[in-house]
């Protein structure tokens, strides 16, 4: 047990608070030494312009040190600004009750400890506790409301309010998935990750420091390309022509992607990602859909081919931006429906977090895409040999669409009806752990961040994944897949794997459930998978 | 007469700041969702596993089920039992629910203070061998009175003792948490001490008569001093985080369990729709919250 307190967050000096050291310990095959790549330190000369001063790691690569004497006190005038704007009606209302609530009510009971994948995978570091990142929030605005007197030390708030303090804060901020674990576990139904989601949303809007990948490389490039990818209209178009002709290639049937369809009943999104990194996934969801006959399309214009909302996790108002320009796009294509494809976050933003940012023609009903795929399995129009997937399958359960939306049982009938051995993992559904590249981590590449993205972030759910194939991890002869209903998830598990060497040593696989299901599919002589024998 | 005024004077406040307290959080702007599932309004099967209306394809063609018994009878094991607690942290589970199953005992303890009273002031004399009912308000006012000062002040001493000597706690805990715990415990310490002199708590019986009928309390030694420390808990209650009861009723009902579906047409896009045209266009700092593009 380290002897860290949040009053330690303004310590002056420039050296971190913690060094990793030890963490949790992995499962067989990885209890072994040298089985995992160490950890790379921070450079020296990252510490000049970054903050490394809280574990070395620098998630945020544009929350850099000031420079001058004047803008060490611009800086800190700008947070202390932000923070009165969190707790303001004119400029938070949408979070002002959820985020009051957790800052006002806590009872420091450190109950949402051990719910949380960071602080147990970490090796219980005092750092990554959720009530330590809440605490130092309470007690910073405590100092500066208060600023001394009596009442700030009864409240706790006997703090030093300097850029340190600042500065750590604003990385501590991305060092929670914001998975909302911890508030399931909370006795008075508080959420610490709000608060870790409310100090992003100052750094970015007051202050406009969010790590680049999620803002200039993320929202921005969304709302100006069309796609957080950079992937305009063009080459979106061209992506789609390549794809129809390599599905043709492959399989020997035509399917045609149906671009810009007015009237149709369904306006398909798919994290755009996808086309480039993972493409056997929307052209799973073409075949799934043309032969079950659905009445289909996907949009070309502004964001409408693209799913990725990054706005939800650190800046409203770039998420409502994107929530907007995407029902525009299904609105002047008149669908009557928008449905999500295999994206976690993008079925947040879309269904419930931007609900009540829309009235009258720009309140179209969104829906994700699980059910329609439990229903084409279970109606009969399309048949299915499950014994094509009989090998190990996992079910990873995406945050966003488990926890925070209640979808949890379709995936989990489809992959019981394709699946032989279909096995869950310990725990799951509702009370999952995230894959660790939640809130953003999966898409941020500053520095040393990936690193600790694998070791600490993803390491619950490598143990899980582990645990889960125990069986058969040591026969690289069998595959075994993880079917990760989420491109940010996906993203997770390709690195992770990539990282601890879980394919190329022991052929673990990942992918989503409509690629299971096309596997699956007897109008087809050979598997989808191009990993197994054909 | 000065105690008589003090005590209400504190009950008005404790309800008077409660309820402003409510009414602060009731009148924020509309919340964006943020349910968190398990939601217990879910009907059926889905409330045990926590899924939603989100499960149907086009679930928006489908009657909308809100399972009022979920929610009230999630509420009540909340309440009553502090389920979640119970089901994280046993052990902190069990020194917190004494203190508050000693609290909501002391709650029952002054209805039958007030029933008692009442009784008496009606002309029937409370005490064990007289009418059913009379002997029942003497025995359940002594037993709950007891019992819930008890358990108030044991939970009370050991959640101070824990949290001052846990190495996780202890680090956390402000000096206004250990005054609120230190604060409960000597109202109910007091409140046993009372109790020690007089079994039956007819003085306090005969306070709360002093109330009803706008007469001046009697009240000496340890019992004034219980009324007022009593009397300044009220007050206090409500300008801190033991007011948690307000805060849990809208962190459930208001963020977690609150999944109401914003349908074209519906009451709630008409509230929505006034939520969005009554936005300040008072902003945040960062250039890219004044443009609409990037």
């Amino acid at each position: 047990m380290d002897r860290l307190k949040p009053r330690d967050m303004s310590r002056p000096s420039t050296e971190q608070l913690i060094n990793l050291g030890q963490l949790m310990p992995l499962p067989a095959p990885y209890d072994k030494p040298g089985m995992e790549p160490e950890l790379k330190p921070a450079k020296d000369s990252w510490r000049e312009t970054y903050c490394t001063s809280l574990d070395g790691i620098i998630g945020n690569d544009r929350l850099k040190r000031p420079r001058s004497k004047a803008e060490e006190e611009e800086f800190i005038k700008n947070f202390l600004n932000g923070l009165d704007k969190l707790f303001s009606r004119e400029t938070n209302g949408g979070f002002l009750t959820p985020f009051s609530l957790a800052f006002e009510y806590c009872a420091s009971c450190g109950v949402c400890s051990d719910s949380c994948h960071i602080f147990k995978a970490s090796g219980e570091k005092e750092v990554y506790r959720p009530l330590f990142r809440s605490d130092t929030l309470r007690k910073l605005y405590y100092s500066y409301k208060r600023r001394g007197n009596l009442l700030a030390r009864f409240t706790g708030g006997n703090m030093d309010i300097n850029v340190e303090a600042i500065m750590r804060l604003g990385e501590l901020a991305y060092r929670c998935n914001l998975c909302r674990r911890c508030a399931q576990s909370c006795p008075l139904g508080l959420d610490n990750s709000v608060i870790a989601r409310e100090i992003r949303a100052l750094f970015s809007m007051e202050m406009g420091m969010a790590p680049s990948m999620l803002h200039e490389r993320g929202t921005v490039l969304q709302l100006s390309t069309g796609s957080s990818t950079g992937m305009n209209k063009d080459a979106f178009l061209d992506n789609i022509e390549f794809i129809e002709e390599d599905i043709y290639e492959r399989l020997g049937k035509k399917y045609k992607f149906p671009i810009d369809k007015k009237g149709a009943d369904i306006l398909l999104i798919h994290n755009a990602g996808e086309f480039l990194s993972w493409p056997d996934n929307p052209t799973a969801f073409a075949i799934l859909f043309a032969e079950e006959g659905l009445d289909w399309t996907m949009s070309s214009e502004l964001a409408g081919y693209d799913g990725v909302n990054y706005g939800i996790w650190y800046d409203d108002v770039q998420g409502e931006k994107i929530a907007l320009a995407q029902r525009r796009a299904a609105r002047e294509l008149g669908v009557r429906r928008i449905v999500i494809g295999e994206c976690g976050h993008a079925h947040r933003a879309a269904v419930v977090t931007s609900d009540r940012l829309a009235v009258g023609a720009d309140n179209i009903p969104r829906e994700s895409s699980f059910p329609i795929l439990r229903d084409i399995v279970r109606g009969g129009r399309i048949r299915f040999d499950p014994l094509r997937n009989n090998f190990p399958v996992t079910l990873h359960d995406p945050c966003n669409i488990v926890r925070s939306m209640g979808v949890v049982m379709p995936q989990r009938q489809v992959l019981r009806e394709l699946c032989p051995q279909f096995r869950e993992m310990t725990p799951h559904g509702v009370e999952n752990y995230c894959c660790g590249g939640g809130g953003g981590f999966a898409v941020m590449r500053s520095m040393n961040f990936p690193d600790w993205e694998m070791k600490v972030a993803v390491r619950m759910k490598f143990k899980q994944v582990l645990e889960a194939f125990q069986d058969t991890i040591e026969d690289p002869t069998m595959p075994k897949y993880i079917c990760a209903p989420c491109s940010n998830c996906k993203g997770a598990f390709r690195d992770m794997l990539n990282y601890y060497q879980a394919t190329a040593r022991y052929n673990v696989r990942y992918g989503g459930i409509a690629e299971l299901m096309v596997n699956a599919m007897t109008m087809f002589d050979q598997p989808y998978f191009e990993w197994l024998p054909g | 007469m000065f105690l008589t005024v003090y005590m209400y004077i504190t009950i008005m406040a404790f309800v008077v700041f409660s309820l402003r307290k409510a009414r602060q959080y009731a009148r924020n702007p509309l919340a964006g969702r943020w349910e968190l599932y398990p939601v217990p309004g879910e009907s059926g099967p889905r409330r045990r596993y926590g899924g939603s209306y989100y499960e149907d394809a086009g679930w928006w063609t489908k009657p909308r089920q809100v399972s009022r018994v979920g929610q009230y009878s999630e509420m009540l094991k909340e309440m009553l039992f502090m389920k979640n607690l119970f089901l994280n942290r046993g052990k902190f589970w069990l020194l917190s629910y004494a203190m508050h199953l000693g609290i909501y005992l002391l709650g029952l303890f002054t209805l039958f203070l007030i029933a008692g009273a009442a009784t008496e002031m009606l002309g029937f004399q409370l005490d064990t061998g007289s009418h059913f009912w009379a002997a029942f308000v003497y025995f359940t006012t002594a037993v709950t009175g007891f019992t819930g000062a008890l358990l108030t002040a044991l939970g009370g001493a050991l959640l101070l003792a824990y949290r001052a000597t846990d190495r996780v706690l202890r680090k956390y805990t402000t000096s206004g948490e250990y005054f609120n715990l230190t604060f409960i415990l000597a109202v109910a310490a007091s409140g046993l001490a009372v109790w020690g002199t007089d079994l039956g708590f007819n003085h306090i019986r005969q306070a709360v008569k002093a109330m009803l009928s706008l007469a001046p309390i009697q009240a000496d030694g340890i019992l004034m001093v219980h009324l007022l420390l009593f009397g300044a808990l009220l007050m206090y209650i409500p300008w801190t985080k033991m007011s948690h009861y307000i805060g849990k009723y809208f962190a459930y009902h208001r963020v977690l369990w609150d999944n109401e579906p914003n349908l074209r047409g519906s009451a709630l896009e008409r509230i929505v729709e006034k939520n969005l045209a009554d936005r300040s266009s008072a902003g945040w700092s960062s250039p890219h919250t004044k443009t609409n593009k990037d």
